[in-house]
């Protein structure tokens, strides 16, 4: 049943969007009775609302519907980060003011992180972007969530057998 | 869980936003793909077109240089006009040059035939 668990699993929107909170574990979401924490999606970004030095929010659609996403920026402010090695986050911070830089709308984007809730909405805490240049990559993506949620999601799935 | 704000491009071909389709509604959001066959820079209007089909594309909102014969993809919201002619006010618009339009055509009919499937589980 954990076979997925530290997976970045490839969703649909629709798909992620329906994913149900854990009541026992807030850090954990379930498909169908299969329990997720990390997700990845590929979309086209729609929204965007930077917060300089804290956070830039954006939304992917995927024609699907569309996944709300959250970049953190604070990792040299945050008390957080402080006990950690401080070129690891000043490395992750220079990543992630890189990433935002990116993301820009219209453009398509690979994102890849936590799955978290935020006011009643599920979202991706996003650790990775990666801009796709490539005109087919998202028809690929689509094919890849359908192949592996029938032939492979299904199997680590209580409810379904 | 609750669901996000903005609403979703739905994904259609040109052939499916005509006037009998069920597509045809004031203010859907849709993404629509075609190769440009017309672009007025006064009003900003593009026109694409996928076989027999046509568009016009409000591009005002857009930073996009827009050539001839070029494919592009737009997200926007389906503006019907009062003598029934649809118009894309487009939200976001990409040149993808390169696509595999028939590949691209099979694998919406995929994802509609999966989700109607996940839907109805």
């Amino acid at each position: 049943m954990q076979a997925l668990y530290n997976t970045h699993v490839k969703l649909l929107a629709f798909d992620f969007l329906a994913l149900s909170p854990n009541p026992k574990d807030l850090s954990s979401f379930s498909r169908k009775g299969t329990p997720l924490s990390r997700a990845e999606s590929v979309g086209v970004v729609v929204t965007r609302d930077l917060k300089p030095g804290k956070f830039l929010r954006f939304t992917i659609d995927d024609g699907t519907g569309c996944i709300p996403c959250v970049l953190w920026l604070n990792q040299l402010t945050s008390s957080y980060f402080s006990k950690r090695n401080p070129s690891g986050v000043r490395l992750n911070a220079q990543m992630a003011l890189k990433f935002a830089s990116e993301i820009q709308l219209g453009v398509v984007a690979r994102v890849r992180g936590r799955i978290t809730g935020y006011r009643g909405l599920v979202q991706i805490t996003v650790s990775d972007v990666v801009l796709e240049t490539d005109p087919n990559a998202q028809v690929l993506h689509w094919l890849d969530c359908v192949r592996l949620a029938r032939k492979c999601y299904g199997k680590f799935c209580k409810s379904c057998s | 869980m609750a669901t996000s704000a903005i609403r979703a491009g739905a994904l259609v071909t040109l052939q499916e936003l005509n006037p009998s389709s069920p597509n045809f509604k004031q203010g859907a959001s849709f993404r629509v793909t075609g190769k440009l066959q017309e672009y007025n820079l006064e009003t900003s209007i593009a026109v694409i077109v996928d076989g027999d089909a046509s568009l016009k594309v409000d591009t005002q909102h857009l930073k996009l240089n827009l050539r001839s014969g070029s494919i592009y993809q737009f997200i926007g919201e389906l503006h019907i006009e009062p003598s029934n002619e649809a118009i894309l006010k487009a939200r976001v618009g990409r040149n993808v040059d390169g696509l595999d339009i028939n590949l691209y055509r099979q694998t919406l009919r995929l994802l509609k035939d999966f989700q109607a499937e996940q839907i109805n589980a």
